[in-house]
């Protein structure tokens, strides 16, 4: 029998970002599957992206009650539903209404900055009435099992997908070219400018770009990515660097173009400390790039060995320096080191967590 | 009896199971299994299983672990004894299976080969074990059904680990000790870690009676198929006998118990007080037939010449049943040299054990590997106070509950008088409030401190987390919701059971054995013994207590029914108190001692934020 999954989600097809494109493959695992699933997003522009057969996107709905109300009406219109599916805690209480009100079971994903922060009495309920949870990291998961009263085996992982266009390849003399950067080597960031995102670390490698020209006069450090703190990240550069053009502003690199520009550079930098779970260190190893990442949040689950790459306390300039140096020294990555985390091994593991939560007894209707 | 240890990558992008860190976590239970130590891991390296074995059953290397099914698909690592395996394995050949060895061990692969995970129903005896499924690519982690051995697990959801012993986790170094603050505040409600929690908020207890499957996805939710309310309450709706009778079936579930629990391939000892529930056993031991029977007594400097020194009656008793004595005498200066290696082995914070610790030691240094205690009697025969205090509160007392806010007003007011010099105990002015419930009664009964005296011992924040998480009177009252409208009696051994047995006695029998390498054998812990056992309000009737002492032929001397019962008493309850910091002055008996939990605390159990 088909499932029939409703969920509430912040944003999806035709938006960019991790969350969605996490709830994109998802989604697009479940369908595969055989599940309906109608996606009501509060954000993103859904006529930009058609969602695979078997999922449907509802328009955005912005602000909580209008919502609120848009989820309820849209509910009841679709049923009968299996499955209330909420992709951030802020919708947590709604979706465990709208889960008794519908006698469905209740999954809930958790991504990472969205537990750290809101810890609501209400949130935390609603939350802890869940029948699943899924987390993308482990690191998570276990801040998550640190405040709220769940039991552990309820809550489970499931890491972030590299996309299949992720590959080694031959570097593009043209994209160098074009970029303007020189024989390098080059290290590479990639990430939103934001300024409530300052914790990726930018800084922290502009800082050791110094002491790195010193043994590499050609190396310079690409920056992809846009945002609202660009500014004042160009005058830190240039100050931080102590010279210009040696940190290079590529700004919005889209989607398609990312793989080239990975295999051109020689080192993934981004010594971050929040990251929920860091999908860049993961596309970026996967075209044979290794990476550095900052200690904290859920990175360890990107950079799992050593194969792959390191992290090191952003605040602790000699041990960037050290590990740019030796890491810069071993090549590209071995393949194998990212096969785990395809596709294939997504859609297995997303399918049997469908699976799990579906043989769980159903509630009844109004029960809590 | 052993120690065992697993590792399982269920998730795809896990790293293979790492050797060294299985090694390091079987390195940790060394004492458990000085006779053998194994490691294996699947050829595609997702799961590893460790072993430390104690040879009791099949010395030859048959009985030799982790053990493979003859078609390698079924995989075990095993900690216990199954005490009817012969059965078992009688009736399994009858339906076509083939055995190789003569192990309890292969029963256990075979038993699941034919009915799956179900088969911990048919168990008899003290099990933990690992059973890896390569078919169905499932662990099966399952616990006896009254918490005898210990299994706990730690998941980070990527790898789930397991072992025998919580420490043995962290060995590993895979495992985090971040604190928990349930289990830290649970230590100091009840002197012991209540299941599933321990003090690392990364490990977990499987709780008694209970399995865990794992599979791709991760840990499935916790299958009970054991509950300690529900089979008594299955008792008592079983014939009524008379007196005489209830005596005889009594007599007969005793020696049925014993004669399963002396099923080995070395000799077995036991444990001799100058009780009547270990005298029993060593009564039945001897009717039973068993032949070079150790007895092993402990004596105290301090007690010798005084009624409190058990080693004369015990020698008595020894005699008339034709057991070799040993009478190993332990003094304060043994106790303070050991002190180190006892909390060292202590597994969780508990306030007990010491008399364990020496008994077993005597034990090994006497060349014995098994021994048989009298653990579990007084839960099964009524033999603690509760039996008559709980119940007589719960039924004085109910009707202030109808008053809200009453009890609670009186415990401040009592708890400022007795701060201000009122001579009564702390936990007195909580009657009121706790004492009209039975999870409140017996909370205030086996409690060292209550909830409201925490505030001055734990950091606010650890207090509040981990009192919303443990909800004690939730999770006492909990125990009995198997149990329908069982009566006063079986009330109270449920609650004694499945609480203070499970998580103080029998965790402190294992780590105090353990760590002398003596497996320590309980026929009064045994859920087919209790179900043959009279209902609890015929027990009662016939006070079960004393009729113990006419189980074995010849029944126990006149000399041990007239001493009242003081089980192991030692002078230990006061070496913990001084070394706890408290004053030199009278015996204090009770090991249950405040100053003696809040040393075991400080003895370097995490918990940044407790004091």
């Amino acid at each position: 029998m088909t499932t029939r999954i409703l969920a509430l989600v912040g944003d999806c097809y035709g938006a960019r970002g991790g969350i969605a494109r996490y709830n994109q493959d998802l989604f697009g695992a479940l369908a595969e599957s055989g599940a309906e699933i109608l996606v009501l997003p509060r954000l993103g522009a859904p006529d930009t992206v058609l969602p695979p057969p078997g999922v449907q996107q509802r328009p955005p709905v912005f602000g909580q009650l209008r919502f609120s109300i848009a989820a309820m009406w849209a509910a009841w219109r679709y049923r009968p539903i299996d499955i209330v599916f909420c992709g951030h805690v802020f919708m947590a209480p709604l979706a465990f209404v709208l889960a008794r009100l519908l006698g469905a079971h209740y999954w809930l994903q958790a991504h990472g900055t969205d537990i750290w922060g809101d810890r609501r009495r209400l949130v935390r309920l609603a939350i802890e009435a869940a029948d699943q949870v899924t987390t993308v990291s482990r690191a998570t998961r276990r801040i998550l099992l640190g405040w709220a009263d769940l039991a552990p085996e309820r809550v489970r992982v499931l890491p972030n997908t590299v996309g299949d266009q992720f590959v080694p390849g031959p570097p593009s003399d043209a994209l160098r070219e074009r970029l303007g950067l020189g024989p390098g080597p080059i290290l590479l960031t990639v990430g939103r400018l934001a300024a409530s995102e300052r914790y990726k670390g930018h800084e922290q490698v502009f800082a050791c770009l110094p002491a790195l020209r010193a043994e590499f006069p050609t190396l310079v450090h690409a920056v992809a990515g846009e945002g609202d703190d660009r500014a004042r990240l160009e005058a830190r550069a240039e100050e931080l660097a102590q010279q210009a053009g040696v940190v290079r502003f590529l700004g919005y690199v889209p989607g398609g173009d990312l793989p080239d520009l990975y295999r051109l550079a020689d080192l993934f930098v981004m010594p971050s400390s929040e990251e929920g779970f860091g999908i860049v260190y993961l596309e970026a190893a996967a075209c044979g790039l290794r990476v550095i990442g900052g200690v904290g949040g859920g990175i360890a689950d990107a950079i799992p060995d050593a194969r792959v790459g390191v992290t090191v306390d952003p605040s602790d300039r000699t041990a960037l320096i050290g590990a740019v140096r030796r890491l810069l020294g071993q090549g590209r990555v071995d393949p194998t080191a990212t096969e785990a985390y395809r596709r294939p091994h997504f859609a297995a593991a997303a399918r049997l967590l469908l699976a799990r939560l579906v043989a769980r007894p159903r509630r009844m209707r109004g029960m809590s | 009896m052993c120690g065992i240890a697993g590792v399982f990558a269920y998730l795809d992008v896990a790293a293979p199971v790492d050797r060294g860190e299985l090694g390091r976590m079987n390195d940790r239970m060394a004492a458990r299994g000085p006779d053998g130590d194994r490691l294996w891991t699947s050829p595609d390296g997702r799961i590893g299983f460790a072993h430390r074995r104690l040879a009791i059953i099949d010395l030859s290397e048959g009985g030799a672990q982790p053990k493979h099914s003859a078609d390698g698909a079924l995989t075990i690592t095993f900690n216990g004894e199954i005490y009817n395996y012969r059965e078992l394995r009688a009736e399994l050949q009858a339906k076509g299976y083939e055995f190789q060895t003569e192990s309890d061990t292969e029963v256990l692969l075979q038993l699941y080969a034919d009915c799956g995970a179900a088969m911990v129903g048919r168990l008899r005896g003290m099990f933990a074990f690992g059973l890896w499924d390569a078919r169905q690519r499932r662990l099966l982690l399952a616990r006896d059904p009254l918490g005898i051995k210990p299994l706990y697990w730690a998941d980070d959801g990527w790898t789930l680990r397991f072992a025998s012993q919580a420490k043995a986790l962290l060995a590993g170094g895979a495992v985090s000790s971040d604190p928990d603050p349930a289990g830290i505040v649970g230590f100091h409600l009840l002197g012991s870690v209540p299941e599933p929690f321990t003090v690392w908020s990364d490990i977990h207890t499987l709780p008694a009676g209970t399995t865990l499957t794992v599979d791709a996805t991760g840990p499935g939710a916790v299958q009970s198929y054991y509950d300690v309310a529900g089979a008594l309450a299955a008792r008592a709706g079983g014939p009524t006998a008379a007196a005489a009778d209830a005596r005889r079936q009594l007599a007969a579930a005793v020696h049925d118990s014993v004669r399963h629990h002396l099923v080995a391939d070395v000799p077995v000892a036991v444990f001799l007080s100058a009780g009547l529930d270990s005298g029993a056993l060593l009564g039945t031991m001897a009717q039973l037939g068993a032949r070079d029977i150790t007895a092993v007594t402990l004596a105290f400097e301090e007690f010798r010449g005084a009624n409190l020194d058990e080693a004369p009656l015990a020698a008595e008793v020894a005699a008339r049943y034709g057991a070799r004595h040993i009478v190993r005498n332990v003094d304060r200066a043994e106790f303070e040299r050991d002190l180190p290696a006892i909390l060292d082995a202590m597994d969780m914070p508990s306030i007990d054990g010491i008399n364990t610790w020496f008994v077993a030691k005597a034990a090994h240094e006497a060349g014995i590997k098994v021994a048989l205690s009298g653990l579990g009697a007084d839960e099964c025969f009524g033999g603690y106070p509760s039996f008559a205090d709980v119940p007589r509160s719960v039924h004085w007392l109910r009707p202030v509950g109808w008053l809200p806010g009453l009890g609670a007003l009186v415990r401040r007011g009592m708890t400022a008088a007795i701060g201000a010099g009122l001579g009564v105990h702390p936990k007195t002015a909580g009657l009121l409030q706790y004492g009209g419930s039975w999870a409140g009664a017996y909370l205030l009964r086996r409690s060292v401190y209550m909830p409201w005296e925490l505030d001055d011992l734990l950091d606010p924040g650890l207090l509040r987390e981990g009192l919303r998480r443990l909800a004690p009177l939730r999770r006492i009252g909990a125990t009995l919701n198997g149990g329908g409208s069982l009566g006063d009696f079986d009330r109270v051994a449920a609650l004694e059971t499945s609480l203070y047995m499970r998580n103080q006695l029998l965790r402190d029998a294992d780590w105090a054995g353990m760590a002398h390498s003596v497996e320590i054998r309980v026929p009064y812990v045994d859920p087919f013994f209790l179900a043959a056992l009279p209902p609890g309000d015929v027990l009662a009737g016939v006070n079960a207590k004393a009729a113990v002492a006419d189980i074995p032929v010849p029944p126990l001397p006149a000399a041990s029914r007239e001493r009242s019962k003081t089980g192991f008493v030692t002078p230990v309850g006061r070496w913990l108190r001084e070394a706890g910091g408290g004053g030199q002055g009278t015996m204090n008996l009770s090991v249950a001692s405040r100053d003696w939990a809040l040393r075991v605390w400080q003895a370097g159990w995490p918990g940044p934020a407790a004091v």
